[in-house]
């Protein structure tokens, strides 16, 4: 309850700054928009040359890219925290943070909140329905508690993902080349990761989860296929709640052994 | 009750070790060296509630370490610490209700929101209610002046002014120790007066202990009974400053004008029986150094018998002084010997 108050009153104050700069938040929207529509040309440009891509359909992979911009959104308004390491390890803003009451994780992330990431995912949701039809799935009410669930799992995949890659900046002193190497990766998960060689998708689907992300949960929707990823889907709840533990743990024993900056 | 007690503090950190050069750094790549560095020294003292102590060393010394350690930002490679009755690193998210932080040299308060909106986040964030927040908020605001400063963003406000925005963000939740790291800095000496005596006042009013680090000594003079002097991570005094004056400095001077000309042996011949030196200035002036142990009254006595003065200054060695003679002289080494307590 009481984090839930704190949450709003950080959006207050991140409208109250960021708004001020009304150019600046419509340019970081169409960005944004720009980037998860070339990720989209990209699929409709290799379905032009193929006509399935391990047995999915070109409908079927728009679907899953649609179903990933949600959890993304979500989780690029939530986790902006890329700039962690150097902001609050570096510089030593943690000092700051670590003498206030509240968790903080939760206080890092609140600081970095970034809103209209959240415009991605409302875009995923109508490609997620436009393709919804197009393949004419079956339709219940308890699709939309299911699309929820899910979202809400993957996000906490990222989430936990996230976390402790941040956390290892406790540990290392320059862990500044894992961040991209990790966003590279993340974006296999949207594609059905049969594609991919034994050892890469026992990768995405175990080690670094981002399969549960993307294909994995949004299969549960689509039609069977030989090889069914839909029997993992109702896996991916389990995921998200043990791979956030793990990066808050990582993430608390992190903290411990922040050393400050300077003097 | 004790507001502070530490007993056998110790912080370790361990320090990459760089080696020269370019093939030194391509080294470094694939075997990397540390070495234990430690910042803290098995450190103990104890704070009283409701005194404000000066916590004085120079740059390196150890002072922002064991601060980080007292207010739960670092956790101690050994040692025990209790702040408040609590493990400051254990129960963080409690502990930090009950106490106070500035740090001089960075904002607690958010860049780009006007002050007020940092200070209202800063009441959920310690979930004071609303009444007591408008209370103590007019308040601190009546005393430390800032009445028209509120609704202007943090970057735009001078050094000074902000600094006493972040006295008032520190004291919202009323806390009942207050930690300030070099919190005079930068400033002029109208605003460290005026925090000077906020702080004095706080202190005197609601028995808000206090500790501060400082390279300012008149922050020290004018605030605290009592310093703990830390040199390469050891304490090398604690006790009262008037005590640190006796103890360090080694005695004063006076300085005569005499009516005519009087030479330094005619001086050194009226003053024989004393413990004292003689420097002349000019044919007229000269200086008498007297140790402690001489009272001033007989060296004068001495003096006035036998020639005609015109003016006496004396001069008090000053903290400054003192302290500037203790780092120097790399204490922590000779301090073993005399200052053993």
């Amino acid at each position: 309850m009481r984090y839930a108050s704190l949450f709003w009153e950080y959006i207050k104050n991140y409208a109250k700054t960021r708004l001020t700069y009304r150019s600046d938040f419509w340019i970081e929207v169409l960005s944004d928009l720009l980037y998860q529509g070339m990720n989209l040309i990209f699929i409709l440009i290799v379905f032009q040359h193929t006509p399935s891509l391990g047995g999915w359909s070109e409908a079927e992979v728009v679907f899953v890219y649609g179903f990933f911009m949600i959890p993304y959104g979500v989780f690029s308004t939530f986790f902006s925290i890329w700039n962690f390491s150097e902001r609050y390890i570096v510089k030593g803003e943690m000092d700051r943070v670590l003498t206030r009451p509240a968790h903080s994780l939760y206080q890092v992330l609140l600081e970095n909140v970034d809103p209209p990431s959240l415009i991605g995912s409302l875009v995923g949701a109508i490609i997620m329905a436009i393709s919804w039809a197009q393949l004419g799935l079956p339709f219940h009410l308890l699709d939309i508690a299911m699309v929820l669930l899910l979202v809400i799992s993957a996000v906490l995949i990222y989430a936990g993902l996230y976390t402790a890659l941040s956390a290892i900046s406790f540990y290392s002193d320059a862990p500044t080349g894992i961040v991209p190497l990790m966003y590279n990766i993340q974006n296999y998960g949207r594609y059905p990761v049969n594609i991919y060689n034994k050892m890469i998708r026992f990768m995405l689907t175990w080690l670094l989860p981002f399969a549960f992300v993307g294909v994995i949960p949004a299969s549960y929707f689509l039609a069977k296929k030989t090889d069914d990823l839909s029997q993992l889907a109702l896996i991916t709840p389990v995921m998200g709640v043990v791979v956030f533990t793990l990066g808050l743990l990582l993430w608390n024993h992190g903290v411990k052994r922040y050393r400050g900056a300077g003097s | 009750m004790l507001a502070i007690d530490v007993k056998d503090l110790r912080k370790q950190f361990k320090v990459q070790k760089n080696r020269e050069g370019l093939s030194g750094a391509l080294k470094d790549l694939f075997k990397r060296e540390y070495r234990e560095l430690t910042a803290v020294k098995d450190i103990s003292f104890q704070i009283p509630q409701g005194e404000i102590c000066g916590y004085i060393g120079e740059n390196g010394a150890g002072k922002s370490t064991t601060i980080k350690m007292l207010t739960g930002i670092l956790v101690p490679t050994s040692g025990d610490i209790r702040v408040n009755g609590y493990i400051p690193y254990k129960d963080r998210e409690k502990f930090v209700n009950g106490i106070g932080v500035v740090f001089g040299q960075r904002s607690q308060l958010w860049w780009d929101i006007g002050v007020i909106e940092s200070f209202q986040l800063l009441r959920k964030v310690y979930r004071v209610s609303e009444p007591d927040f408008r209370k103590r908020l007019n308040e601190l605001v009546e005393r430390l002046h800032l009445g028209d400063l509120l609704n202007r963003p943090v970057r735009k406000l001078s050094l000074g002014q902000r600094m006493r925005c972040e006295l008032v963000a520190s004291l919202l939740h009323n806390p009942s120790i207050l930690f300030l790291d070099e919190p005079t800095i930068g400033l002029d000496i109208v605003v460290k007066t005026e925090i000077r005596d906020f702080l004095m006042q706080m202190n005197k009013e609601q028995g808000t202990t206090i500790l501060l680090t400082t390279h300012d000594l008149q922050d020290i003079e004018a605030l605290c009974s009592r310093v703990i002097m830390l040199d390469d991570g050891r304490i090398i005094y604690d006790g009262g400053l008037d005590e640190l004056k006796n103890r360090w400095s080694k005695g004063r001077e006076i300085q005569f004008q005499f009516a005519s000309h009087t030479t330094l042996d005619r001086l050194r011949q009226l003053t024989a029986t004393l413990d004292v030196s003689w420097t002349a200035e000019s044919d007229v002036t000269a200086r008498m150094w007297l140790p402690h142990a001489v009272n001033v009254s007989d060296a004068l006595a001495c003096v006035v018998g036998g020639t005609e003065i015109r003016d006496i200054k004396i001069f008090e060695t000053n903290t400054d002084d003192i302290v500037r003679s203790i780092y120097s002289s790399g204490s922590a080494s000779t301090s073993k010997e005399t200052v053993v307590s």
